[in-house]
């Protein structure tokens, strides 16, 4: 418990440094947020102009639709506040300043992910909440437990998107590319914006299952709506958690090849 | 001549040097142009028509845009800001080359490549996903559609450039690109056709320069615009590219009086 609480206070630490950079500049952090404000509009206009002219998407009417949007918004937003620093670990193995990371008494994997929080994401999610609990109020009448489980399942997308994020740091050691892999896992996970029923198999299940994309971002939604039965909320959780545990393996592998060659 | 060419031969030399950079590059291009056409392809089922657009105009917009966008904004431009703002553009300066001349060989290295793999890339994907491709037979229409690519291409330049400049009286340059980017992602139409939206928001379009970068070249393609919308697109798309040319100009001209090689 010690442990955990030591470790809460670095990256509490570390995130206060964080916030205190980006917001160093008010004009940056004032573009970015409008700038990331803008990129949410323009999908959901993008999604009623489709909405426009069908009344229904795969069987989803256009609430639903906009909430599967919502609930992709708020995982996303939440794994880019947590692990920005992800997107900063390439000058690190480069430079091979990654041996700091490396000597200090802590788990490099905690510096290296969660070590740059970004507070334009922290500003975002107010929006996000309020809008969810908005758009979820309108889908109909909603059980408890439909409820228990859309949060239940936002965690466990919490935890697929870490092991996405920890698996990007593994191919940063052993490959020194961080770039476009990050741009590679966005661009993929951005086909969750929209159920994964919309999809033609075999890209359905292929993105549900095998690249867990549905299960991160379009299952909390589905449970939500009651679409779920509890042997695929049960599932999930074991899916979510045997990626998890991959990806700290390839984590730990691309560890033991760490050769801070560029020191 | 030389200097450029060697200029653009050293620019691909660097690109495959760090080849799994490079490889993942050209993967996720091919991410990105597979999420927006699974997408459509979704959207399209069980429709014999949306937005006027077939299911094979439709994948053909989407399959070629992937084509139009790399090639129209792909650039090494946004390095300028970089540059200027790290005081490194003093390095530049000094040598015996036109800047601009740089800037412009650079990212015509990056459009050869792009040219090269996005064509190979694009007959894979034709061969694995066999859509329903539209393809043009009228010679002149294809020449316009080269031309306006061209437009967009240059249009581009400038207005990348633009943006980079913003590091001679700034040095967040990150974030204005990244609204540029924002933006782009909308209104340039490489994620759906412009004339999907609603009126007043495709007239909105009509008066930014983003709608020549890739929708413009693509209608032209497909053949669904009058000759009089084409020439009007034409005449508005090449009074945006002299406009940029000009604030390009002018803000370089300003920008290196204001330019102190702050860092070096």
């Amino acid at each position: 418990m010690s442990m955990f609480m030591r470790y809460v206070r670095i990256w509490w630490m570390l995130t206060v440094s964080s916030f205190m950079i980006s917001l160093v500049s008010r004009f940056n952090a004032g573009v970015f947020f409008v700038g990331k404000f803008l990129r949410f509009l323009f999908f959901l206009i993008f999604l009623l102009t489709v909405f426009s002219r069908t009344e229904t998407l795969a069987g989803y009417t256009v609430n639903q639709m906009v909430f599967f949007y919502l609930s992709f918004s708020l995982v996303d937003t939440i794994a880019q506040l947590f692990f920005r620093e992800v997107y900063r670990f390439r000058s690190l193995i480069v430079s091979g300043d990654f041996d700091f990371a490396l000597i200090k008494p802590m788990n490099p994997l905690l510096r290296v992910l969660v070590g740059g929080a970004d507070p334009l994401d922290l500003g975002m999610l107010p929006l996000y909440i309020a809008a969810v609990i908005y758009t979820g109020g309108r889908l109909g009448d909603v059980s408890w437990v439909n409820v228990v489980f859309y949060f239940i399942l936002l965690i466990n997308g919490l935890i697929i998107s870490t092991g996405f994020h920890i698996l990007v740091l593994a191919l940063g050691i052993l490959a020194t590319e961080v770039d476009h892999a990050i741009m590679i896992f966005r661009d993929v996970v951005s086909m969750g914006r929209i159920p994964m029923d919309v999809y033609h198999e075999p890209l359905r299940t292929t993105m549900t299952f095998v690249i867990p994309v549905g299960v991160m971002m379009t299952f909390p939604a589905k449970a939500l709506m009651g679409l779920l039965s509890p042997w695929m909320v049960i599932f999930s959780i074991a899916l979510g958690l045997l990626f998890f545990v991959l990806c700290l393996k390839a984590w730990h592998y691309a560890l033991f090849q760490y050769s801070s060659a560029s020191s | 001549m030389h200097t450029y060419l060697q200029i653009i031969k050293g620019t691909i030399e660097e690109y495959t040097t760090y080849r799994v950079s490079f490889i993942l590059w050209r993967v996720r291009l091919v991410v990105q142009l597979l999420v927006v056409y699974f997408m459509w392809w979704a959207i399209l089922a069980g429709h014999q028509e949306l937005f006027g657009y077939t299911q094979g105009a439709m994948l053909t917009y989407v399959l070629f845009s992937s084509f139009v966008r790399p090639f129209v904004m792909g650039t090494r431009t946004q390095e300028v800001g970089e540059l200027i703002r790290s005081g490194n553009l003093s390095n530049y300066l000094v040598r015996p080359m036109r800047f601009l001349g740089f800037c412009a060989s650079r990212d015509i290295a990056d459009k050869l490549l792009n040219v090269i793999f996005a064509v190979s890339e694009i007959i894979v994907l034709y061969v694995l996903l066999r859509p329903q491709l539209f393809i043009q037979t009228s010679a002149v229409v294809i020449l316009l559609s080269f031309v306006a690519l061209v437009m967009g291409m240059v249009l581009f330049f400038y207005f990348s450039l633009l943006i980079s400049y913003l590091g001679f009286w700034t040095p967040d340059v990150w974030a204005p690109r990244f609204l540029s980017f924002v933006f782009a992602e909308f209104f340039t139409g490489a994620l759906f056709p412009l004339d999907i939206l609603s009126a007043p928001l495709y007239l909105v379009s009509q008066s930014l320069p983003f709608y020549y970068f890739i929708y413009f070249p693509l209608k032209v393609y497909l053949g669904q615009l009058s000759s009089m919308a084409m020439l009007q697109g034409f005449l508005i798309g090449i009074v945006w590219t002299a406009g940029l040319w000009a604030l390009e100009r002018i803000a370089w001209s300003r920008g290196l009086r204001a330019y102190t090689a702050e860092g070096k």
